[in-house]
């Protein structure tokens, strides 16, 4: 008999435990951090249409930012959040700065955004890449977002995460909210796509 | 057309997360992470760049000349880069001098004598910025890299975020 196992710590849960040993003078799980959370900050970074050697300066910054501010974070189990936020602001600075991409605050939820051609520099190996990235494409800009970073976190995480992005409550999580329902019936709508 | 469309939307949406949502967000991350993954040394940069000493010092803003989105560094032969801090502002051009080394030419402003500090992976470099605020490495390895500059007379020194030359 093997007994239940456990519920292993959602994204959230495990960025909180290593920022407070780190807080707690453990200063190599700050490497372990950063590895563990790049990965949802930079599409966080990406998702504000910022080119991709400034989403890296932007990502960047938003650690040092952390290392530098970390005494002054009311709430350690809170990071992932906190770096959520942070990553938006800074990319928003970035933009308004260098006038880099184009700035474009995101159309209303009801309103589509045109549908997009797939990236000039992206081969889609499967066809069940481009089904997919063709529906995610008739999604508004602020749901393909809240989608792509969602994405990246743990199933109990995703309303703390839709809050970080600025999505209003009930967005995602525990119930599915507009975005993800839009992309399921896209997808059941799809004879090609098995859900 | 679209009205028992979007009754049935709002029905999907208000239902809990189930097991095929799920699959299509693994489906949603899987496809990001091929479309436009994490470039491969971010995580190593950040790692080399969130030293302790970057909590006492300033941190200075990296702006980059070039503006092409797509550009990469290593496609030019050279690149300029500007740090930014309240107190002074720092202009540095790498140039590729072979494969594997660069060189870097700095220009500190408001000028005066200042101490440059260039970390590297393996090494940490030094040099001392002349009265007009001008300053060379002549041969730097390539890779990460992390300026630190100190001027007299100022508490805090001025860091800059890490970068790949």
């Amino acid at each position: 008999m093997i007994g239940a196992q456990p519920v292993p710590d959602t994204l959230a849960a495990q960025a909180a435990s290593l920022f407070r040993a780190f807080r707690a003078g453990d200063e190599s799980k700050m490497g372990d951090l950063v590895a563990l959370l790049t990965p949802i900050l930079w599409h966080t970074a990406r998702a504000q249409r910022l080119d991709s050697q400034t989403a890296e300066d932007v990502v960047q910054t938003t650690w040092l930012a952390l290392v530098r501010g970390s005494e002054s974070i009311a709430d350690p189990q809170a990071v992932l959040q906190w770096l959520i936020v942070s990553a938006r602001r800074e990319a928003w600075r970035v933009v308004k700065r260098t006038d880099r991409v184009e700035p474009r605050e995101f159309e209303a939820d009801d309103v589509v955004s045109p549908p997009r051609d797939l990236p000039e520099e992206l081969v889609l190996r499967r066809d069940g890449d481009s089904r997919l990235w063709q529906h995610i494409a008739q999604l508004t800009a602020r749901c393909q977002e809240l989608l792509r970073v969602i994405a990246f976190a743990d199933r109990p995480d995703y309303a703390a995460v839709a809050e970080s992005l600025g999505m209003p409550v009930g967005s995602i999580g525990p119930t599915r909210g507009r975005c993800l329902a839009k992309l399921r019936q896209l997808l059941a709508g799809d004879p090609a796509w098995e859900l | 057309m679209t009205m028992p469309d979007d009754s049935s939307l709002d029905e999907l949406a208000a239902g809990v997360i189930d097991d095929a949502d799920a699959r299509i967000l693994a489906a949603v991350a899987n496809l990001y992470s091929t479309l436009d993954p994490v470039p491969i040394n971010l995580i190593e940069r950040i790692q080399f760049g969130v030293t302790l000493d970057a909590l006492h010092a300033e941190l200075a803003d990296l702006q980059r000349s070039h503006t092409l989105a797509g550009v990469r560094s290593d496609d030019a032969g050279a690149q300029t880069v500007t740090f930014t801090s309240s107190s002074l502002t720092a202009m540095v051009t790498i140039t590729e001098t072979s494969a594997d080394s660069a060189r870097l030419d700095g220009w500190i402003t408001p000028g005066g004598v200042a101490v440059v500090e260039l970390r590297t992976v393996s090494s940490v470099l030094s040099t001392e910025a002349d009265v007009d605020g001008r300053f060379v490495f002549a041969e730097v390895a390539r890779g990460l890299v992390q300026l630190t500059i100190r001027t007299p007379g100022s508490e805090r020194a001025v860091i800059t975020p890490s970068m790949e030359i």
